[in-house]
């Protein structure tokens, strides 16, 4: 579904990914994982378009992707859900749904795939009238998973959606995407910090160095080899 | 008392046009982050094609002219914005050239009407112009009753549109994250061209509701751009409806202040009490950190 070979992207001539492959099969889950820094952003962001890409090729279904302008990608059904969240702040919740349901296809189904995203995120439901700014940081998060969902994703990028949040709220989240999964069917990419929760969501995971890519694995295989977990996953990671 | 409601009326009358005038300016920038110094120019425009409908052998009365006026500068602002404005915007260090292409624009018209139409002062007077109603002992100025009523009715044509409809909504939301907006599959581009659009087409009807009451120079702007801008920055720099609290509240205080001053120096007040809210509300009145229209 998605194939990226030899990318290389960065800021102003200094690289932040040095000749990324990276594949992504139709229905597929992936995590992204990586110290700060390492490029994990960066990777989404030059998917999305909002990063260029300096090389190297970004093909969606055959397609290649680079020339595209990044709402174009949107219109192919790939969807991120940006670190930091990103919520109209100034806007109701009800309206930022609706903007997540701008993409063509996504139109129509406005309230067949609301009804969707509050039986994920329940707590949302009953604040739909209240502006994104006043949630919690919590409701925030969710917010901007659910407006992610509204556009009928076929490729759902999720750039650490657990950051900045108590460890309840961001159980909360990830409970909230395991929902999701079970009735969607969309490919998914997901950076995040929390190895374990992401890997629990996820068939197979990256890990990044320094704008490339240090190890590919399943997740079993991670996290049935030691060394592996051990030096990728964190402290204590692998331990019962 | 009724003297001062003498002032006080026209004062929001005018106020009206204004807070129209500075609502195009406000949205503009609101959205693209571009001061647009032309804007009280496209103004001038739209008050010299007003003046042509009218006096030009169509006889057509400027305010059943505000439709077509409108049009023709949505279009006008949005082959603007195509053609210079979309290359200037986006990039920090471009803040030079907006202030350069914007200011330069503004020239090119004002010398191109001048070379077409001469310096001399046009008017626009319908059959009306003179007429005026009093209610009880205060008049009230047929033209500036007509010009305040069109402004509040484009007004809230405007809210509709950036409310309700869906172009509107992924304006409002590009102004306030362009990137988050982006996300969204919402094309910034289009957004900022028909923004721009729009925000020109406002401040072109403005300038129509001006011409009944109002002399028109190839440099009538600089009368009004000043007022434009201290009304979007009294309103709070970006916000839309902070620009029509401030263009009322300019119109106002002109007004009111000759009750106890000469109308010669009406915006020295207006000035005083922008600096006295800057002091205490830094972002203006309905500025916020978080950016909103």
């Amino acid at each position: 579904m998605l194939e990226i070979s030899d990318l290389c992207a960065g800021y102003d001539g200094v690289p932040a990914l040095r000749s990324i492959d990276f594949r992504v099969g139709p229905q597929e889950h992936v995590a992204i994982l990586g110290p700060n820094g390492a490029g994990k952003t960066t990777l989404l962001k030059t998917i999305s378009g909002t990063v260029e890409a300096d090389s190297g090729s970004i093909g969606f279904d055959g397609e290649d992707l680079l020339p595209q302008a990044p709402h174009k990608r949107v219109e192919a059904g790939i969807v991120h859900v940006p670190q930091g969240r990103m919520i109209f702040a100034s806007m109701t919740v009800a309206d930022n749904l609706r903007l997540g349901s701008h993409r063509r296809v996504a139109r129509d189904r406005h309230d067949e795939r609301r009804e969707l995203v509050l039986e994920i995120f329940p707590a949302l439901a009953g604040m739909l009238g209240r502006d994104g700014g006043a949630l919690s940081g919590g409701q925030q998060q969710m917010l901007a998973v659910a407006r992610g969902v509204m556009a009928c994703p076929r490729l759902l990028m999720l750039d650490e959606p657990s950051m900045g949040l108590a460890p309840r709220a961001a159980d909360d989240i990830f409970e909230g995407i395991a929902r999701l999964l079970k009735s969607e069917t969309t490919a998914m990419i997901v950076v995040e910090q929390r190895a374990h929760e992401a890997l629990e969501v996820c068939d197979r995971a990256y890990v990044l160095e320094s704008g490339e890519v240090a190890l590919e694995a399943t997740n079993q295989e991670l996290l049935a080899d030691e060394t592996l977990a051990a030096t990728y996953l964190g402290s204590g990671a692998g331990s019962p | 008392m009724v003297e001062f409601l003498q002032f006080l009326v026209p004062g929001i009358l005018i106020g009206g046009v204004y807070a129209l005038l500075a609502s195009g300016l406000g949205l503009i920038f609101g959205v693209m982050r571009v001061v647009n110094f032309a804007q009280a120019d496209f103004m001038m425009l739209a008050m010299y094609l007003s003046w042509a409908l009218f006096a030009g052998g169509f006889g057509l009365d400027p305010f059943l002219a505000v439709p077509a006026v409108f049009v023709v500068f949505l279009l006008l602002g949005m082959a603007v914005h195509w053609m210079f404005i979309r290359f200037v915007i986006g990039r920090r260090e471009n803040h030079d050239a907006q202030v350069i292409l914007t200011i330069g624009l503004g020239l090119i018209f004002q010398n191109l009407i001048l070379i077409r139409y001469s310096s001399e002062p046009r008017v626009v007077a319908p059959s009306y112009a003179n007429a005026g109603d009093f209610i009880g002992d205060i008049f009230i100025s047929r033209v500036r009753l007509y010009a305040f009523l069109l402004s509040v009715l484009v007004a809230a044509l405007l809210f509709l549109f950036l409310n309700r409809s869906r172009t509107g909504r992924a304006i409002r939301a590009a102004s306030e994250n362009w990137e988050a907006a982006t996300y969204m599959g919402i094309d910034i581009d289009r957004t900022n061209r028909i923004a721009f659009g729009v925000g020109v087409a406002l401040t072109a009807v403005g300038g129509s509701a001006l011409v009944t009451f109002q002399s028109i120079t190839p440099f009538v702007g600089f009368r009004f751009v000043v007022v434009m801008f201290a009304a979007v920055v009294l309103g709070g720099l970006g916000s839309v409806s902070g620009a029509f609290v401030g263009g009322v509240l300019i119109g106002i205080i002109q007004s009111v202040s000759q009750v106890w001053t000469s109308a010669a120096v009406k915006n020295v007040w207006v000035f005083a009490l922008f600096l006295l809210i800057l002091y205490v509300r830094p972002n203006g009145l309905f500025g916020k950190v978080q950016r909103a229209i």
